[in-house]
């Protein structure tokens, strides 16, 4: 680690349990963040900055201004703009230290699979269950953790998914919602987002996580409550595993 | 001691209460007490007036497990189970 990674990082490795082996664990470690939107706006800006080394970000959208309400890793310059090339280029400003790679390509069955290749976490920021379905799958084969959050309004959910160790998001959530044009407050996905960041460099760091076999559900950013959660044996994705 | 219920979101805001204990044998049985106390409750819980199936927009969890994982709405409960109530989000 150089002095500059020293100073920058100084005042989370003063936490007890982070340290420099906590920082170097983080550095060498590569993060997927599936979708750049309300979720993965907050979750890539914390993540690069916390010196994560390597973001790779998939989107394959563009930013609109409906999205500027939630989706702070874009400005109003940034309309019409590729989301994944344009927020590789804004995570740079935070920190050009670390990698950063966008994949601006839909997640389907036959991408998946290379999307993931070489990460060693997925940070589940979609915003529909299709394709939180492909992440869990491929989560659960490849056995690389899952963190998982959703929004609706004011109102969020989230949960860590250790393949092997706790239910998957199958044995949570059976049956999609339908998809809409779900109502949000920006700060309810950057709430969740950071509960999020907080699971991935625990799970990184080695401090453990909090949401294992926990769903946290939080009401209008003021209640929080945990459910506890059980893997079921009789579930098609992670049953026999 | 009977069956712990907790709600979520809509649900606790049209019953007005967070959490409660009930007497009830089954989901299905607690499912009609909770609509007995209000109408939107059950229009909310259930696909129809015969009460035959759950509206997708209802997320059941008794114990930790999914009652889709179980016996769907005729899962048995017992005094001491936690059922918890609270609808599927999406949005990111």
């Amino acid at each position: 680690m150089n002095d500059r990674d020293k100073t920058r990082y100084d005042r989370q490795m003063r936490i007890d349990g982070f340290g420099e082996e906590g920082q170097k664990k983080l550095k060498s470690s590569k993060a997927l963040i599936a979708g750049a939107g309300g979720l993965g706006s907050p979750v890539s800006i914390y993540l690069a900055v916390a010196g994560m080394g390597s973001l790779r970000i998939v989107d394959n959208d563009e930013v609109e201004l409906s999205n500027l309400n939630r989706q702070i890793l874009y400005r109003e310059k940034d309309i019409n703009q590729r989301k994944a090339k344009t927020a590789e280029k804004n995570l740079k400003k935070y920190n050009r230290d670390i990698e950063i790679e966008s994949i601006d390509e839909e997640i389907t069955n036959e991408s998946i699979r290379e999307i993931v290749k070489g990460c060693d976490v997925i940070v589940d920021c979609m915003d529909n269950y299709p394709t939180r379905y492909l992440l869990n799958e491929v989560s659960i084969e490849k056995e690389i953790p899952l963190f998982h959050a959703a929004v609706h309004g004011m109102e969020g959910q989230a949960t860590t998914i250790i393949p092997g160790e706790t239910p998957c998001l199958k044995c949570i959530v059976p049956n999609p919602p339908p998809k809409e044009t779900f109502p949000v407050l920006g700060a309810t996905p950057g709430l969740l987002a950071c509960i999020q960041v907080h699971e991935v460099i625990k799970y990184l760091v080695g401090m453990g996580v909090s949401l294992k076999n926990k769903l946290l559900i939080t009401e209008k950013g003021a209640e929080f409550e945990t459910l506890e959660i059980s893997k079921s044996p009789e579930c098609e994705i992670c049953g026999s595993k | 001691m009977g069956v712990r219920v907790k709600l979520f979101a809509g649900f606790r805001e049209l019953l007005g209460y967070k959490e409660t204990e009930f007497s009830v044998k089954s989901v299905r049985e607690l499912l009609e007490k909770l609509s007995s106390e209000n109408e939107k409750m059950e229009k909310k819980l259930f696909k129809d007036s015969e009460k035959l199936e759950i509206n997708n927009s209802v997320n059941i969890i008794v114990n930790g497990r999914r009652i889709e994982l179980l016996d769907g709405i005729e899962t048995e409960l017992e005094d001491g189970d936690t059922v918890a109530i609270f609808p599927p989000i999406a949005g990111g």
